[in-house]
């Protein structure tokens, strides 16, 4: 099903909204009108039976009787539309205004129970076309004759005046729909408008240029949220095409100095001839260039399968003390040449998968090693708090300045790029820590003061 | 106790179509004292599995004709039980549980060490071929009893960590065979990655003081670019 456009909807909403208001102000009037005009030809009713009764009331021989006929006439004279019918005791009729052409029924009432029939039911009833509105009563004569009287009136026109009003209602209702949806429809169009400029603009971006940001100037309140929202999404991912165009590059220049190291040593070692012990020292040397560049390629792969949830980590519990004590006994040989501590304090046990996060403790307890000057103690602290489970690792050293803090965790980022070349590792460390982190739902923080770095992880408990 | 060379009679099948790589892993297996026979392409190492008696095939998972993991299926198929070790570029956890559900017995990741593959081939093989477990394990004048986790040099009792207890018994088990980083980090500390550090270095060479220092003969060497191995005679010297 096609659906509708926002304009069409809300004209749409406009119309049945007006109709609907209109349709149920019309049906009240509609009632309130017809109220009147019963409450109006009651009275009228009522009137001439009352008249009616006057003259009856007032006959009281049969002289009079004879000349009530002539009273009648006289008394109804100019009233237009008025119909009066008396029978007597047996139901002849006694006398008839020209046109009254009552239905029996009316009458029968009275016929049948003359005592409950002092003041008239008003009904209403059509005839041969035309509509009519009366009441009937038992009256007695002043000699105490019993008649009915049925009065009636045409009221052809209040029907006449209630369709007239109603067909003027069903044109106002048609014309209101119209209007209103033509207004809806001019006010979402100029309402949207904003929109189709924030859809203009976002249609001519493109990833070159992710720089441009939505000018949300002139834009209403409730677009505002959406073009900074859009804005700050644009921000993002130029950061992340930035990285990854810097990442690229770095890739290009980290493995341009080995593959050029390997060609030219292995270009000067063909250049003349050598003894085998040479050949065999460019052919270790190159080793060497090729494990670092294996393990690069390695912890390259390992990130972008982390980065792009291609390693979902099984999850088991584990005791972290237990796997900090691991790791010790695995670097402690280590540390101890270079004079370096291994301290742990706390536990706490974490869902995670052992082997991830082995590695990530791995590279942050080596990294605190590698950076704790002689004498010195790397502190590993375990502490968990309702649903999260902190693990920080300190080391006493230089402070790294805060300017490289944001970038710590960037691949290939180094805080001193000399260091590169001193083969400490490949600069995908802490990427890798953060990858893993990530990937188990948690974070990581560094904070660096001239004493002390401290990097902590915030996992889910 | 010492084993007798147990590559001797050792037949291996190589299947891998990747011609470089195919000649070198047959020259290296080769002249470490396999038997070896390539073949290049899924096809060709079906029929070959099938029809010679080996010791162990190394099968690579990207092959032209049949995949390997078909060969794998192949050959499970037909009933022949030989260890598998297959070779893969991807470095996926489905593709390690999808191998090692198909009946594989190890994997390797590409680009690997030729000592780890040596290495995890020799474990293999032996696999089966090694009778009692032995309590006591000794080279040379150099005795570990595995019960007592004692081990002596020439009469005098060595003190040792767990772990280097644990590193010296992966040498004696493994004597002769040159022993990856890797492979010892893995072995002896179950990490299995690799480190920026030279923490095997250090452990290693802390060992090597306690158990060859003093002595005339060194049992632990040095193989530059390999890793280490612990011999009563090299076979040269380390640089």
């Amino acid at each position: 099903m096609k659906t509708l456009s926002l304009t069409a909807r809300i004209s749409l909403l406009f119309a049945v909204a007006a109709s609907l208001v209109l349709l149920t102000t019309g049906y009240f009037l509609t009632q309130v009108v017809d109220a009147h005009f019963e409450q109006g030809d009651r009275h009228e009713l009522n009137g001439k039976l009352e008249l009616i009764q006057n003259l009856f009331r007032h006959a009281s021989s049969q002289k009079d009787l004879d000349r009530l006929p002539q009273l009648l006439d006289d008394a109804l004279v100019g009233h237009h539309g008025l119909a009066v019918v008396v029978t007597d005791a047996t139901g002849e009729i006694w006398f008839t205004t020209s046109g009254a052409d009552f239905p029996q029924t009316l009458l029968n009432d009275c016929l049948a129970q003359p005592a409950g029939c002092t003041t008239g039911t008003l009904q209403q009833w059509k005839q041969s076309g035309t509509s009519y509105r009366g009441m009937a009563v038992s009256m007695t004569t002043g000699n105490g004759k019993p008649y009915t009287v049925a009065v009636a009136l045409n009221i052809q026109h209040h029907d006449l005046f209630i369709n007239k009003f109603r067909s003027v209602l069903a044109l106002a209702i048609a014309l209101a729909a119209l209007a209103t949806a033509s207004l809806g429809w001019v006010v979402t169009r100029w309402g949207l408008s904003p929109l189709r400029q924030v859809t203009d603009m976002v249609a001519g971006m493109s990833a070159e240029h992710l720089a441009e940001r939505l000018r949300d100037t002139g834009l209403p309140a409730e677009l505002k949220p959406l073009a900074t929202a859009f804005n700050a999404m644009l921000a993002r991912l130029d950061d992340s095409f930035r990285r990854l165009s810097a990442f690229s590059s770095d890739i290009a220049h980290e493995l341009r100095t080995p593959i050029s190291n390997l060609m030219t040593q292995t270009q000067v070692a063909l250049s003349s001839a050598r003894d085998k012990d040479e050949y065999k020292e460019v052919l270790y040397s190159s080793l060497e260039e090729y494990e670092r560049m294996a393990q690069m390629v390695g912890d390259m792969l390992y990130l972008a399968q982390t980065d792009n949830g291609l390693l979902i980590p099984g999850l088991e519990k584990v005791d972290l003390a237990h796997e900090i004590q691991d790791l010790f006994d695995y670097f402690v040989a280590w540390a101890e040449e270079r004079g370096v501590s291994l301290a742990q304090t706390g536990a706490v046990s974490v869902p995670c998968d052992r082997l991830m996060l082995r590695r990530a403790l791995s590279n942050l307890i080596s990294n605190a090693i590698r950076h704790t000057p002689p004498g010195q103690t790397v502190q590993v602290s375990l502490a968990g708090q309702g649903d999260k489970a902190t693990i920080s690792v300190e080391n006493p050293g230089m402070e790294i300045p805060a300017e490289h803090l944001p970038r710590l965790f960037d691949r290939f980022y180094r805080v001193d790029p000399s260091r590169q070349r001193k083969g400490d590792g490949t600069g995908l460390g802490l990427a890798i820590v953060k990858s893993i982190v990530e990937a188990h739902g948690g974070s990581i923080a560094v904070a660096s003061s001239d004493q002390l770095t401290r990097f902590q992880l915030t996992l889910p408990a | 106790m010492h084993l007798p060379s147990p590559q001797a009679t050792m037949k291996l099948l190589i299947v891998e179509d990747e011609p470089k790589t195919g000649a070198y892993l047959k020259q290296g297996l080769t002249e470490a004292g396999f038997v070896t026979d390539l073949a290049r392409d899924g096809w060709e190492g079906l029929e070959l599995a099938k029809a010679g008696h080996y010791d162990l095939m190394i099968l690579d998972v990207m092959l032209s004709g049949l995949n390997g993991w078909q060969v794998l299926e192949g050959v499970r198929r037909s009933g022949i039980d030989m260890p598998v070790l297959f070779l893969t570029a991807r470095d996926q956890v489905e593709d390690r549980v999808k191998g090692l559900e198909l009946g594989a017995d190890d994997y390797l990741v590409k680009p690997f060490a030729f000592a780890e593959l040596l290495a995890r081939v020799r474990s293999l093989v032996r696999r089966g071929h090694t009778s009692l477990e032995a309590t006591v394990l000794k080279v040379a004048d150099l005795e570990l009893n595995l019960l007592r986790r004692r081990a002596m040099r020439a009469g005098h009792k060595i003190e040792l960590t767990a772990k280097e207890f644990a590193l010296l018994e992966l040498f004696l088990r493994r004597k002769g065979e040159v022993l990856p980083r890797s492979l010892i980090a893995s072995q002896v500390w179950d990490m299995n990655f690799d480190s920026d550090t030279n923490v095997i270095d250090v452990a290693v060479r802390r060992l090597r003081a306690k158990i060859d220092e003093g002595f005339e003969s060194k049992l632990i060497h040095t193989v530059r670019g390999m890793g280490y191995v612990l011999e009563t005679f090299p076979e040269e010297p380390s640089p």
